[in-house]
């Protein structure tokens, strides 16, 4: 237990005091959880929209009028449809709109006019949901007589907003990112700096080396994910908390052990930080684009929906989710704790059969 | 007029002063030392006047006065600098052939025959005409030096400046590297730093450096002549003298024959002079008894292969009770890889293992044992976050000592090696010296039976090796412990008992350095017989 005691005690001490860590991790869970919270928009904002009105129709005006700040600037009128192009090509704009020179005549006789829409694709999230709002403000205004209202509730995100589920996930991607580097780093910092060796010819046991080690980084992570909750996600964003607090930290703390046993891997491979910054990588990013984090499950291709169930985070982001938003219970969650803890299991024992082939 | 001259020269980084207003003027055709440990400031001194660090003072060459790196870009032309490290220089993916011509490129010489027959006679000089396809990540240490070396010189510089050339090399390319020295001596002017005493012979000046100031500078004989009034030979206790291998230095007189002098007792005297008498250093018995077999170690036929390469090869040694072993060779001779295997750090392929009389043949075997050996790695590998109290109270931790014997025992080592004030500062903020001697109190803190030390002198200053040794001489007769020591100074295989030496993973020498001197009475230092050995040796 002494000998849990001082690692555990030692890795904390060195973690404090080597302030470039200690503001790396600060920054990951502070600002950059900020930025991505605000910086990561999804509805259209400012879009520059063009236009050619060939036939100085009332009708486009008044189309035009529908669109305005905050989604869109003031629409720019060009001359002829080749200026309007070459100002996309150029980024000035991203859409552009052609009113031909019929228009007006057409829309009288009910002859389906046409509106050819220009898109810069390039920013292509933006383009395709500007493209939608595009069609709603059309269909509502060529739609005179409804056939149907719709009446949409939003449940669980009453404003839409995007912000504080951004912020949220940009959290987990950072636990998975940290959580695999820091406990690496405590491993082959050693290994660097030569320690190491000299920790192999003490008579402490290698389990509970190994295991003060890990603990130190999970509870490093701990205080960080309190930090990101406290000030951005719950206080900036407002995310509501419906569900219970230690759900989710117990949550977060067998999450974290999958993520130290990846870490022990890391560490058995690697013999610099910059392996370890290289093996990290390689292995966060497809934990974290398999997880539905940026992108919904359902919209993977068939086999990698399969692939994302031996992702942790998967588990970790769904039940977290279910946490915050839903206020899902204790009775409901097992699914996602078992499936942590089981791929947790899997992890850490992989890991620690690993590093322990050290010793 | 001299070529070079030095006035008042002054090299700070932030609250550091590297060097400490330095004046020299030296001329073409000589070569001129400077000598001294790492941090002495050598390399800031050649780095001023190469015009790549900020200095203050004034350097004129050939009459052209510098005070800036920005004004020192006009003599660059005339100028080859080797930085200190083996192989910095070089690109670890270009062959030996390549390297040359990218130097010839970069510096824009004329491809001319006269060029052509220069870069040939250079490559036979260092002897690699026969490696010019040789890629240099798989050069040796001392062919790394070499081409290092010839690729600073295929320009023909005026000013020649050497950061440590020979450190790290071994003794055979050494002697080479100064071969070429001295064959294109007359052309220039060379500039030398070394930490090896024993090449300052081979200087027309030297200048040895301590805590950035020259203490001292002239011919080497002219010094060592400046030293003998005050070296005397044995020992005596006394306050203001120092004594060491048996010999004694004192500023007063001392009822005792005088002795020669070396360069090394220059630094002695220094210390004298300026009052900075090392703390006496004295080691507790210990703290209980321990009955030790009389073979503490035994290797038999111990081989280990990385791949094709063999680094160590069939190797048979013993350590017996209360001895120095010393392990020496050049790099990558095996030296490092046989402690490791001795300590388990490394498998063994092939052969037998037995410490103290217990056969070693798996990782269970070594449990019991580990209480029983202290180990201190090449370069002093402590935790830098932690001070050194943090950093001790944690190995007496993992070493499963209690506390209050561990605290006790702390503070004891602390004052006996003589870095108690020291205990709470960080190890980046110390000398080398006590860094030295605060990982061997790590090492010896369990109070082992045996001690591996690898390379534990290199780079530490002369008195804070003299006291390093006294230490283990020390530990030695009042604890009865073993030291296997690897080292890269010949003239510390004096201090040991008995010397292996081993030749590309294969054992040369294994003999007691009395009997050696008593073999081979013509040598003046061990150095002649190592070097002896080591050519007769062919491989």
């Amino acid at each position: 237990m002494r000998v849990f005691y001082s690692v555990f005690m030692k890795e904390i001490i060195t973690f404090l005091r080597s302030w470039g860590l200690v503001a790396v991790v600060l920054y990951s869970f502070t600002l950059d959880v900020y930025i991505a919270g605000s910086g990561l928009v999804i509805t259209p904002r400012n879009v520059t929209v063009g236009y050619v009105d060939e036939g100085n129709s009332i009708t486009a005006q008044k189309i035009l009028a529908k669109l305005h700040p905050p989604e869109f600037q003031k629409p720019k009128r060009f001359l002829s449809q080749k200026a309007l192009l070459d100002a996309i090509f150029d980024k000035k704009i991203m859409v552009g709109i052609i009113f031909p020179k019929d228009f007006e005549k057409k829309l009288a006789n009910h002859d389906h006019p046409q509106i050819p829409i220009y898109l810069d694709s390039t920013a292509a999230s933006q383009a395709y949901i500007t493209l939608v709002y595009l069609q709603n403000i059309l269909l509502d205004f060529s739609m005179s007589q409804k056939l149907f209202d719709l009446k949409i509730h939003k449940l669980f995100n009453q404003n839409s907003d995007s912000k504080m589920f951004i912020s949220f996930v940009e959290m987990l991607s950072v636990i998975t990112m940290l959580g695999i580097i820091l406990t690496a780093i405590v491993f082959v910092k050693e290994k660097e700096d030569g320690t190491w060796d000299i920790l192999l010819l003490t008579p402490a046991k290698s389990s509970h080396i190994i295991f003060a080690k890990a603990f130190s980084q999970v509870t490093i992570m701990l205080g960080g994910i309190i930090i990101a909750l406290g000030f951005v996600v719950l206080e900036v964003f407002q995310a509501p908390l419906n569900g219970s607090f230690w759900a989710f930290m117990l949550l977060s703390i067998l999450y974290l052990l999958t993520l130290a046993g990846i870490g022990l891997f890391i560490a058995a491979a690697s013999q610099t930080i910059m392996q370890v910054a290289q093996l990290s990588m390689l292995i966060a990013m497809p934990l974290i684009f398999l997880s539905g984090a940026w992108t919904p499950i359902y919209s993977m291709p068939t086999f990698l929906q399969k692939l994302s169930l031996i992702s942790p985070l998967r588990y970790y982001i769904e039940g977290s989710e279910s946490i915050f938003f839903r206020g899902t219970g204790w009775e409901d969650l097992w699914g996602y704790f078992v499936g942590v803890t089981i791929l947790g299991i899997i992890t850490f024992w992989y890991g620690y059969k690993k590093i322990g082939k050290l010793f | 007029m001299a070529l070079l001259h030095v006035s008042n020269l002054h090299v700070q980084y932030k609250e550091t002063i590297a060097v400490d207003n330095i004046s020299f003027s030296a001329d073409q055709g000589e070569i001129v030392g400077f000598i001294g440990a790492d941090g002495a400031g050598k390399s800031s001194l050649f780095h001023a006047i190469a015009g790549v660090v900020p200095f203050s003072g004034e350097i004129s060459y050939h009459n052209y006065t510098y005070h800036s790196p920005k004004e020192a870009e006009k003599i660059k032309p005339y100028l080859g600098l080797m930085p200190q490290g083996l192989g910095l220089v070089l690109y670890p993916e270009l062959s030996v052939k390549e390297h040359l011509e990218f130097f010839i490129d970069i510096r824009n010489l004329k491809k001319d025959k006269a060029l052509q027959q220069y870069t040939e006679e250079l490559l036979h000089m260092a002897g690699l005409a026969k490696f010019t396809d040789r890629l240099a990540k798989h050069l040796s240490g001392g062919m790394k030096q070499k081409l290092s070396l010839i690729c600073t010189l295929v320009h023909r510089p005026q000013l020649l400046i050497l950061d440590e050339p020979t450190t790290g090399v071994d003794p055979v390319s050494r002697r080479e590297l100064w071969e070429i020295l001295q064959h294109q001596k007359e052309h220039s002017l060379t500039l030398f730093s070394t930490a090896y005493m024993d090449e300052a012979q081979r200087m027309d000046r030297v200048h040895l450096m301590h805590e950035a100031k020259v203490i001292a500078q002239g011919t080497p004989d002219s010094l060592i002549q400046s030293a003998k009034p005050y070296t005397y030979e044995g020992v005596y206790e006394c306050d203001t003298c120092i004594s060491f291998q048996n010999r004694t230095y004192a500023l007063s007189t001392l009822p005792m024959p005088h002795a020669k002098p070396t360069l090394e007792s220059l630094f002695f005297i220094n210390a004298l002079q300026h009052n900075a008498i090392p703390p006496k250093i004295s080691i507790a018995p210990r703290s209980k008894p321990l009955d030790i077999p009389p073979i503490v170690m035994e290797a038999k036929g111990l081989t280990k292969r990385f791949g094709d390469f063999v680094a160590d090869d069939h190797i048979d040694m013993q350590l017996q009770r209360g001895e120095i072993l010393g392990l020496l060779g050049a790099n990558g001779a095996g030296k490092t890889t046989f402690i490791k295997m001795l300590l388990g750090l490394y498998p063994i392929d092939e052969g037998d293992l037995y410490l103290l009389g217990k056969k070693i043949s798996s990782a269970k075997d070594r449990e019991d044992l580990k209480s029983k050996i202290g180990y201190m790695s090449q370069n002093f590998a402590l935790y830098k976050d932690m001070s050194i109290k943090e950093n001790l109270l944690y190995f007496a931790n993992l070493h499963h000592i209690p506390l209050s014997i561990a605290l006790t025992k702390i503070d004891e080592l602390a004052s006996s090696l003589g870095f108690a004030k020291y205990l709470h500062s960080l190890p980046k903020d110390l000398p080398l010296g006590i860094n030295q001697r605060f990982s061997l109190a790590a090492a010896i803190l369990h109070e082992p039976v045996v001690l591996f030390l690898d390379e534990p002198t290199s780079g530490v200053d002369t008195i804070a090796r003299a006291q390093f040794w006294d230490l283990l001489h020390q530990l030695k007769n009042r604890w009865q412990i073993s030291i296997l020591i690897t080292t890269h100074y010949m003239s510390e295989a004096n201090f040991c008992d008995r010397v292996v030496v081993l030749k590309s993973g294969k054992k040369i020498v294994d003999e007691r350095v009395d009997k050696l001197f008593e073999q081979y009475p013509w040598a003046k230092s061990f150095e002649d017989i190592f070097f002896y050995l080591y050519q007769k040796e062919k491989t």
